[in-house]
């Protein structure tokens, strides 16, 4: 009877086991399939100040374009530069580009952009990006518990909203002209609230250019009010930053007094002030004296470089330790006057020297000229001013506020104002030319507003605010040319990607 | 489930009955009546066994005389005798296979006659001799079902299994793989000692996949290690000495055959395409003195000088034999089993040191396993098991990267280097020479491993058994990289990166066994348990521009330099119940029910839970009374199975919204990696197999047929979306894939007697895949593509039409009927499957006297690969490279008629198209192995158990269509991930061929 006993016993606990085992598995298992890893952040984060600090910041990571892969957007740090200056200069004849080596780019030299781009949907895409997590931000603004932390997130996402939203649509669209038929023309989707789920994400509508620069005046008007107890505020945007963008978006839609107010707002606080030396705007590891906006790169956190095949430096530093100089820019080019807005450097001038004592061994350091010869395409040269990937890289320089200020009133007076001939010399003298006076232009206000326009041409080499200029002038100015063809036609017009319309469903 | 479950409990508390005890004696002897001390005496269907006495005597409990006894022993043939009553037994055995031990099902064992469900066995005898070092490679062609393709010939490098095809684009497509009862995450199937297999099962179907429910779908691949032994301690010891080459070498363009290229280069970039002949070229290239370089034009065209380094083109480089070598290996091999009843024994160690056949290829691999199984009590027995691996693996860089070695075959030959001064090419200064990076660059991998299990085994009653492991997977494993500042990527300042990997996977199981003595011959087994696993794994990758990565190493974070890029960990778990029902009524009719509930961390709330059924039926045909008469049939039997299993994807947290750090300037940032999507699921693979198994003329023609259809829904699949959302696209279940095959499995001993014996082992597998679904959408990665009705990675490519015979140029199909010299606007079409419609293996096996011949075939059939390496040795674009020799035959003047078109120095791309799209198929004399037993007389005079020695060759001998280097190859960057791995099949980048390996070696038992 013994092992009647243990048999029984066991069959107890048998039952027990199973019963337990079992019930256990349904009921526990909740818990226990809440697991998370190490070094995981997920969920919901955006409940206090530090966690929505931190997106915001990532979000400059990516408005920024620090290197997202070989397919990444660059925008504000890459392609919003490097495209407009492909599509406003001629293949052959200004830039020999090297398409070996970067065949997406090829599309904006030979002003034949596919549907299918890689560059136009990586670029697209990114900025979608930081605009969905912008809106996340704005959305949960009342997590933040200290109100003046609130206004100024609040402040840079509004900013960063709204600048975004500019850049597009002056590349995604068509030119802004007051009155004209092109503010009704639909352009980019405008979205100002988050998409969190995947079956929150629905076929867009578009929006029209009016639709979207209302936007743009709204969220940069907003922000500039929030951000201005905020100074300089680091190397985040600012209000300065704010009326900056403001007058660029003024200059765009050819309102020269609020472009002229925009730019009295930052050059009369007289916190930025011009560099001794234009190439001294360039190639720094800290923001200059002139720079409203820029981006910030690390040697470990940078746009790209040889190392990763993008990004500006890749493309314009010809430089064995930085670049391959796919930018193969023709040397002659700089003063043809069979070129349209030629910049014409005269011997003195610092912006368009060219030092061709270069080799494989040259370092980014030995370069103290505006160009060199490409190292690796002796027959090019390269241009000096995006020559290592661990430098800043400016977006808004206070020498565009001076020409423009300067342009802003010569169109209301268009007359030979004092304070715009002193915003040209601030640029002229600083290069190595020689100051003007009003006795040069012979009496001809239209000889100085030309003489403004080429000071433009060659301040801005590269940086993708010259391709912007000749749109907007061409919708009051006959004759205006670019890479020999009307700056309006839809040629210079970013399509929306295959890839964005072929997920279009309704 | 509940019920279920419940019932279950209340069916075993009924069923428990009592039965009173006898004692079985006997006496087991040989063929030539000598005893057999040692051998297993086993009761079917219970745990109670014994072993024979060193006279061959036994003794062993039973009930009531009404059972089946197996007998087995090493070299004999298993017996199983039904006692019919009996308690004495003397059993004669004979030589040969020991087999039908019972195959493991995962959670107990089966034996054939049972079996319902497909599973395949491959047995330890046929694991070595290979020197192959992953147990995959080592298993090609070996069984049905399962389909292995190599990604590269380079050492270490992952391999690609497929049970009855893929089943997922998404999830991984590997099998399951268990080693000891603990289910793998950590890969380390791949680093076992292939020595230290006693036995490797595959479950292909639902029926036997079920008990792997949620990660089944992809097949489960049970490995099992050798355990301990009983009797005297058993010593093993063997060594292996093998030289490794590569096994074809690629025709290319000779240095004088070059230099017209550069001609033709020239005259072509000046536009004077008109004066080129083939002919001319020959001549002006043939010039000598010092005006060689100036080609003077027919007629009063003129001259043209050559570019100033023609003249130094006058080296003569065999680039293909200065990253080719001859490479040694060496593997050693240590063992002991013993043991008694109380504890049996098993320990080995072994060492395999491997050079690859490219330059700066190594590989070294340190195995250790101890395994101790212990009956302590009448009622409880224990085992454990531990296997621990480390490797140090000299890498290559990635075959598509500028520097992998096999590169160097596009460089002219009639250029040189100069060791002295970086290796750099002497003429084409500007072109990368592989040797510059190996030379001055390190990639070295260190692996760290441990799979251990520790099992209990309770006999609660004779009929009720209670079994319960825990398992634990380790991996660790880190990447050091450092590139030197002579290298392109370490350009001056040199280039450092570090990467580590913890993977640590843990499991228990406990299970209740229950077989109850039935009336009649009716029997029933049932198994009910539950699982509990959890899985982690954590990341670190750094990188920074310096030449040391002990400096990178010590680098603070804070450092501007370094670079860590952020892995968020992973973490699974899963807790699972499971149960399975066998009832076999006369060992005639058999019927198993299996199911398994998953809960599975993987997924959101609702979505967590998963139940896959199967249910599996068979019909012994003859055991049946009118097969009695039919004596040439010995076996044969029916089966069918149908079932669900699942497939999760590989990473962990889908279902919610994941961050990573990003850092700009100063700031430290979160970017949003995925959007949630709490409706992710599991995919489900339902499964319909039937099968034969017979055997003729006393089982000396033996084999099996198997049908199967398997249908995978709810597929996930990285769906297109709205780029407004800032994704391009989301995973999402949609879809749906199926699979359909045909297995067949022959084996027949041909002749048998004392002296000689031959016997053949054959097996095919058909596999069709198709992509029946994918909610309109499709995926494209260069020239592969997953489309609906399509099978999955199908070629997706121009199709290449020839040359024009007026002009030179490419002609592609332009998609109504006609040609067209653009690429571009030539529509892209399905031109081919890089999956194979049948594989297979055929295995002769010849023993004369104490010598014995193996060799064993392995063939695919009707898989096309994409030669992507030709693609770049016959660019005649701007980069005037080295090409095939084929392309020397190209179009040069109007009127030629050429398969290759004419070279084009302004032509940017290389134009992928049919062109290099070749039929993959091959034959291959995977191994051939003679060997020689020393007689055994000889060897214990010497007192030794036996000793053999061998010589043999693997991949001896290719016969393929193919004209890359092997046709055994399927490239896919590591960085592409498990979609990359999935649809980028078929592609030979500058891949590296299987090496061809002559091998000697000698066997010893103590």
């Amino acid at each position: 009877m013994k092992t009647l006993i243990v048999k029984k016993t066991a069959m107890k606990y048998l039952r027990l086991t199973a019963i337990v085992l079992s019930l256990g598995t349904m009921i526990s298992c909740e818990s226990l399939l809440d697991i998370d890893a190490e070094n995981t952040i997920s969920g919901d984060i955006l409940t206090d100040e530090a966690s929505i600090q931190k997106v915001l910041n990532s979000a400059y990571y990516n408005l920024m374009g620090i290197y997202d892969g070989a397919n990444g957007g660059e925008l504000l740090g890459g392609d919003f530069k490097l495209i407009p200056t492909l599509l406003s200069r001629r293949n052959a004849n200004e830039i020999s580009w090297d398409d070996v080596n970067a065949p997406p780019y090829s599309d904006f030299i030979d002003k034949d952009i596919l549907l299918t781009n890689l560059r136009v949907e990586a670029n697209w895409r990114r900025a979608y990006e930081v605009l969905n997590a912008v809106n996340n931000i704005l959305l949960n603004l009342d997590n933040i518990a200290d109100a003046t932390a609130k206004a100024r997130i609040e402040g840079e996402c509004k900013a960063i909203r709204g600048i975004l939203y500019f850049e597009m649509v002056r590349l995604w669209g068509p030119q802004y002209e007051e009155g004209g038929s092109s503010l009704n023309v639909p352009a980019i989707p405008l979205i100002t609230i988050p998409i969190i789920t995947v079956s929150e994400i629905k076929t867009p509508t578009l929006a029209t250019v009016g639709e979207v620069y209302a936007q743009v005046n709204l969220d940069l008007t907003s922000a500039s009010t929030l951000l201005q107890p905020f100074g300089k505020n680091g190397v985040n945007i600012s209000y300065y930053a704010c009326e900056a963008y403001l007058m660029k978006v003024a200059m765009q839609k050819s309102d020269f007094e609020a472009a002229e107010l925009h730019a009295d707002n930052v050059i009369e606080s007289g916190l930025f002030s011009l560099v001794a030396n234009p190439l001294l705007a360039f190639n720094n590891n800290s923001n200059s004296s002139e720079d409203i906006l820029a981006v910030q790169q690390t040697q470990a956190n940078t746009t790209g470089d040889k190392s990763t095949g993008t990004g500006l430096t890749n493309h314009f530093s010809s430089l064995t330790e930085s670049g391959i100089g796919t930018m193969r820019i023709l040397e002659f080019s700089l003063s043809s006057s069979f070129i349209d807005n030629t910049p014409f450097f005269s011997d003195v001038d610092i912006r368009g020297m060219v030092d061709d004592q270069v080799d494989e061994q040259t370092r980014a350091t030995d370069i103290t000229t505006a160009f060199y010869t490409n190292i690796l395409n002796t027959s090019a040269i390269s241009s000096s001013k995006f020559m290592t990937a661990d430098k800043v890289i400016p977006v808004i320089r206070l020498a565009e506020l001076h020409l423009a200020r300067a342009e802003a009133i010569f169109e209301q007076t268009l007359d030979i104002d004092a304070t715009a001939l002193d915003d040209l010399n601030a640029i002229r003298t600083r290069a190595g030319l020689t100051e003007l006076v009003v006795a040069d232009f012979g009496g001809d206000p239209y000889a100085f507003y030309d003489s403004l326009v080429l000071e433009k041409t060659r301040e801005f080499m590269y940086e993708g605010i010259l391709f912007h200029d000749l749109k907007r002038r061409a919708t009051y100015l006959d004759g205006i040319r670019m890479a020999n063809n009307d700056p309006l036609d839809d040629k210079f017009i970013l399509p929306i990607p295959q890839a964005e319309t072929d997920t279009w469903t309704d | 489930m509940k019920i279920l479950f419940t019932s279950l409990i209340v069916a075993f508390a009924i069923c428990t009955s009592w039965a009173q005890e006898l004692t079985l004696q006997g006496k087991v002897l040989d063929s030539d009546n000598q005893p057999v001390p040692g051998a297993s005496v086993k009761l079917s269907g219970s745990d109670a066994s014994t072993t024979t006495n060193a006279d061959g005597t036994f003794k062993i409990a039973v009930a009531d005389g009404y059972e089946t006894v197996v007998i087995s022993a090493p070299g004999l043939k298993t017996q199983k005798i039904f006692l019919a009553g009996k308690t004495s037994l003397d059993v004669s055995m004979k030589k040969g296979k020991e087999s039908d031990d019972g195959s493991s099902s995962g959670f107990g064992t089966q034996s054939k006659s049972e079996m319902t469900s497909s599973v395949s066995s491959i047995s330890t005898d046929n694991v070595s001799p290979s020197p192959l070092i992953n147990l995959e490679q080592s298993n090609q062609g070996k069984t049905t079902g399962m389909f292995v393709q190599n990604s590269s010939g380079k050492l270490g490098e992952g391999t690609t299994v497929r049970i009855r095809g893929g089943s997922s684009l998404s999830a991984s497509n590997q099998p399951l793989y268990v080693i000891d009862g603990v289910p793998l995450t950590s890969g380390n199937q791949s680093n076992i000692n292939p020595s230290n297999i006693a036995n490797i099962e595959i479950l292909k179907d639902a029926s036997a996949g079920a008990m792997y429910g949620a990660r089944a779908a992809n097949g489960v691949i049970l490995i099992t290690t050798k355990s301990g032994g009983s009797g005297k301690m058993k010593i093993d010891a063997d060594y292996q000495y093998g030289i490794s080459q590569t096994p074809r070498k690629l025709d290319l363009i000779t240095p004088q055959q070059y230099n017209e290229q550069v001609i033709e280069f020239t005259l072509r970039s000046l536009s004077l395409d008109q004066h080129i002949t083939k002919e001319r070229l020959q001549g002006w290239a043939a010039q000598t003195g010092p005006d060689r370089d100036i080609i003077v034009l027919p007629g009063t065209a003129g001259t043209v000088g050559m570019p100033n380094f023609y003249d130094s083109l006058i080296y003569n480089t065999d680039w293909q034999d200065e990253v080719f070598r001859t490479a040694a290996s060496h593997r050693a091999n240590l063992s002991l089993q013993g043991g008694t009843e109380a504890l049996g024994y098993f320990a080995s160690i072994s060492y395999t040191g491997q050079e690859g056949i490219l330059i700066g290829n190594k590989y070294d691999r340190i195995n250790g396993s101890l395994s101790l199984d212990s009956k302590i009590s009448e009622k409880l027995s224990a085992q454990l098991n531990v296997n621990y691996f480390y490797s140090k693996d000299f890498r290559l860089k990635e075959d598509q990267d500028l520097g992998a070695p096999l590169q160097a075959i596009v460089l002219p030959p009639s250029d040189s280097y100069n060791a002295a001064n970086n290796y750099q090419l002497i003429v084409r200064s500007l072109e990368y020479n592989p040797l510059t990076e190996i030379n001055f660059s390190d990639n070295l991998a260190f692996n760290n491993s441990v799979v251990a299990n520790l099992g209990l085994k309770y006999e609660i009653t004779d009929a009720l058994s209670l079994e319960l492991n825990g398992g634990a997977d380790y991996n660790a494993s880190r990447q050091e990289i450092r590139q030197g500042p002579e290298t392109r990527d370490g350009s001056l300042t040199g280039r450092s990166q570090y990467g580590e990997q913890n993977i640590q996977n843990y499991i228990f199981n406990g299970w209740f066994n229950y077989e109850p003595e039935l009336s009649g011959e009716n029997s029933l087994t049932a198994m009910l348990g539950v699982s509990y696993q959890e899985s982690q794994a954590l990341s670190d990758y750094r990188v920074a521009n310096i030449n040391s990565v002990s400096d990178l190493q010590n680098l603070p974070e804070s450092n501007p330099l370094l670079n860590v890029v952020d892995i968020p960990g992973q973490a699974s778990r899963f807790v699972s119940s499971f149960g399975r029902v066998n009832y076999s009524i006369m060992d005639k009719y058999l019927f198993q029910f299996s199911g398994r509930m998953d809960g599975s961390s993987k997924f959101g709330n609702e979505y967590r839970y998963g139940f896959f059924p199967a249910v599996s039926t068979g019909w012994n045909v003859t055991n049946e009374s009118f097969m009695s008469g039919i004596t040439p049939i010995s076996f044969l039997k029916l089966k069918a199975s149908y079932g669900l299993v699942g497939n999760t994807p590989d990473d962990d947290f889908l279902y919610r919204s994941n961050y990573f750090n990003v850092r700009y300037g100063a700031a430290e940032g979160l970017r949003l990696a995925n959007l949630s999507n709490p409706a992710l699921k599991w995919e489900t693979t339902a499964q319909l197999n039937v099968g034969l198994d017979f055997g003729f003329f006393e089982d000396r023609i033996s084999g099996s047929v198997e049908y199967y259809n398997k249908t995978t829904t709810d597929l996930l699949f990285p769906v297109p979306v709205s780029q407004t959302s800032g994704f391009a696209s989301v995973l999402k279940n949609v879809g749906s894939m199926e699979n359909k095959g045909l297995e067949i499995n022959l084996s027949t001993i041909n002749f048998e007697n004392d002296d000689f014996s031959w016997s053949t082992d054959f097996n095919i597998s058909f596999n069709k895949n198709t992509v029946t679904d994918l909610g309109g959408a499709d995926l494209i990665v260069g020239v592969n593509a997953f489309r609906e009705n399509e099978s999955a990675g199908v070629f997706y490519m121009r199709k290449y039409m020839g040359v024009s015979q007026l002009t030179g140029e490419a002609l592609y199909d332009n998609g109504v009927g006609g040609t067209t010299t653009d690429w571009e606007s030539a529509p892209r079409q399905i031109v081919g499957d890089p999956n194979p419609d049948y594989y297979g293996g055929l295995t002769n096996s010849l023993r004369y006297k104490d010598f014995e011949l193996s060799a064993m075939f392995q063939f695919v059939g009707g898989a096309d690969l994409y030669f992507e390496t030709g693609e770049f040795l016959a660019n005649s674009g701007i980069l005037n490279l080295g090409q095939l020799s084929t392309q020397y035959d190209r179009w040069y003047a109007p009127g030629d008629v050429s398969d290759y078109p004419a070279l084009d120095p302004f032509q940017e791309n290389t134009f992928p198209s049919t062109r290099w799209l070749q039929d993959g198929s091959y034959i291959r004399l995977k191994t051939i192995t003679l060997s020689y037993n020393l007689p055994a007389t000889t060897v214990s005079n010497w007192g030794m158990e036996y000793v053999s020695v061998y010589i043999g060759a693997t991949n001896l001998i290719t016969i393929t269509d193919y004209t890359g280097y092997d046709p055994d190859v399927s490239y896919f960057d590591p960085l592409d991930g498990v979609i990359g791995q999935n649809i980028s099949r078929g592609i030979d980048n500058f891949t590296a061929p299987q090496p061809r390996i002559f091998m000697t070696g000698i066997k010893i038992g103590l």
